[in-house]
């Protein structure tokens, strides 16, 4: 290339100069997609939370009569698994759709024989993962209140930073999509990143507890930061840690942001 | 006088060690159908993925519609259509909203889309099948569905990457058609084929690339004339004649296909009347016109689709 030394570097910055036009057309394109699915994929994604919910809530749940910073069980893992329904579903969409939209449908490719650039196309996509996760957050907490499991007004704020966290899982999806050379790799995805972060972020049971280190290695999880958010949320028990968590998830959002259409401008150029 | 449609000097392409195109120089005047010929591998598709932009180039001057593809990639594409070699039309949308989606990224929507796209389904001959899927439509459907949607934002330029691989005979005469009009109606085509009759047919000016250069240019009658003459004299008979039937003769060219010796010339009655003054008897003859192929086929030694 011409500039070869500095490629790398123009080719990532590159990434954060997009057009919120273009942006909000691949969003819209999405949305019209799921305008024909979305009843099968809402359904198949949030059995696994309202599973997990009913036997660990109301199963292990009826074990433990001891109160989890002031609540019951099945208080205390319900916020968890609206964070991690936000993650499931912004997850998928970066393994499964994206994979598909890239690789095999080349839909990125078709956008990108209009004004639209990689940057924007990723940034819309993004988005739309986003507006996924916002859209599962809702359900679930509309399944929760139904259990009467939410208790402050602040849950209001949930689906919002749903929006935030959405983001941040669709850009980390992403950024490890792009890289993908076979379909099966998506299995990775979920054993070694998903899987891990849904067991070990506090949906389960408290961290704060913990010995140091495991404090540590639970503080480098996103997911962490997402559930303690959204228990907060659901609780009410707002502090300046909530804030930590907030810019936590944005920084790391923005941090990633350039990095798909990095990678990616690489394997499109064939 | 206006910018040429494409405009190309140096053109370099590299990927990693393999240079797939090898510093082109080439000028695609507008309003004219434009053929680019060669066989898999040549570098025709690269060359029109970084005319559109997809691809940047390692080196050389680009410009499209006097515009640099890398400053102003943006702006060109709005002006641009194209028909990729593979489909990448969304499979789980109806035909419509296909366009309808596509449309939106030109800044075009409302009513005014929806009259558009309306219209471009008609014209490809698909209103009936507007409300099925793409996955329902058949091949020759889902290239009309790619014309259409290339055609939405009333394009200058059109790139068609091997638009009539695979279809079937109506829906690749039916393109054929599409293509003059466009050119009537003012606009540059660029088409890359590996069907010669087609290149012939369509193309005002064509260039041949091999091997990721340029070997030859010109109208498809002059190509035609310059190597192989107006027509050719297919003789079935046995090889052991060939070398001294060549000699005497010195046709334009000649070449031998199996059973068959193919000799060119401007006149392929006056071959028949030598090849018998030179006491030769073949069992079958044929004169027929020249073609591209033949040309190719002088060429680069190869068949198209090798």
């Amino acid at each position: 290339m011409r500039a070869p030394r500095h490629s790398r570097l123009v080719g990532y910055l590159a990434g954060y100069a997009m057009d919120a036009k273009l942006a909000f057309r691949v969003w819209q394109r999405e949305l019209t997609l799921y305008r024909r699915i979305w009843p099968s994929t809402i359904l198949s994604t949030l059995f696994d939370p309202i599973l997990y919910l009913l036997a660990m809530g109301f199963g292990v749940g009826a074990y433990i009569t001891d109160q989890i910073e002031g609540v019951s069980y099945l208080q205390f893992i319900a916020p968890g698994l609206v964070a991690a329904s936000v993650m499931y579903a912004a997850a998928y969409e970066a393994a499964w759709n994206s994979y598909v939209r890239i690789f095999h449908e080349r839909s990125y490719e078709a956008m990108m024989t209009t004004p639209a650039n990689l940057e924007d196309v990723v940034a819309g996509e993004v988005m739309w993962g986003a507006t996924r996760s916002l859209i599962y957050s809702i359900v679930m907490l509309g399944v929760l209140a139904g259990f009467g499991l939410v208790r402050s007004p602040w849950a209001l704020l949930i689906p919002l930073v749903s929006f935030l966290g959405g983001s941040m899982f669709m850009i980390l999806g992403l950024s490890y999509t792009v890289r993908m050379r076979h379909m099966d790799q998506i299995t990775f995805l979920f054993t070694l990143g998903v899987t891990p972060m849904f067991l070990f972020s506090g949906v389960f049971f408290p961290i704060a507890g913990l010995p140091a280190w495991v404090q540590t290695v639970a503080w480098a999880s996103p997911l962490y930061h997402l559930v303690e958010t959204v228990r907060a949320l659901a609780f009410g028990t707002i502090d300046i840690a909530v804030l930590g968590h907030l810019a936590w998830m944005a920084g790391l959002t923005l941090l990633l942001w350039g990095l798909p259409a990095l990678v990616l401008r690489r394997r499109l150029r064939g | 006088m206006p910018s040429p449609a494409v405009l190309a000097q140096g053109l370099v392409k590299r990927f990693g060690a393999l240079e797939a195109v090898k510093g082109v120089d080439f000028e695609v005047p507008r309003g004219r159908v434009f053929g680019f010929l060669g066989p898999n591998g040549a570098g025709k598709t690269t060359t029109m993925r970084m005319v559109y932009g997809l691809s940047p180039r390692t080196a050389g001057r680009l410009e499209v519609l006097g515009m640099d593809v890398d400053a102003r990639g943006r702006e060109i594409r709005a002006r641009l259509g194209v028909v990729p070699q593979e489909s990448n039309l969304d499979a789980d949308m109806t035909a419509r909203e296909n366009l309808i989606v596509f449309g939106r990224f030109f800044d075009v929507t409302g009513a005014r889309l929806r009259d558009r796209v309306d219209e471009m389904l008609a014209y490809v001959q698909l209103t009936e099948k507007a409300h099925e899927r793409v996955n329902e439509l058949s091949g020759g459907m889902k290239r009309r569905l790619h014309i259409a949607r290339a055609l939405l934002n009333d394009p200058e330029l059109l790139i068609l990457d091997e638009p009539t691989t695979g279809l079937d005979p109506q829906s690749r005469s039916l393109l054929w058609e599409q293509i003059r009009e466009m050119r009537r109606a003012g606009k540059t085509v660029i088409l890359t084929t590996h069907y010669m009759d087609e290149a012939e047919k369509l193309s005002d000016d064509l260039l041949v690339m091999d091997e990721g250069r340029i070997i030859e240019r010109g109208t498809p009658k002059v190509l035609i004339e310059r190597h192989v003459g107006r027509e050719a004299l297919e003789l079935t008979m046995e090889r052991s004649e060939d070398a001294r039937l060549i000699s005497r003769l010195a046709p334009m060219h000649a070449e031998r296909v199996g059973d068959e010796l193919r000799l060119f010339g401007d006149d392929g009655d006056k071959l028949l009347e030598d090849v018998h003054r030179a006491g030769v008897s073949p069992r079958e003859h044929r004169v027929r016109r020249a073609t591209l192929e033949d040309v190719f086929l002088k060429l680069t030694g190869r068949r198209l689709n090798d």
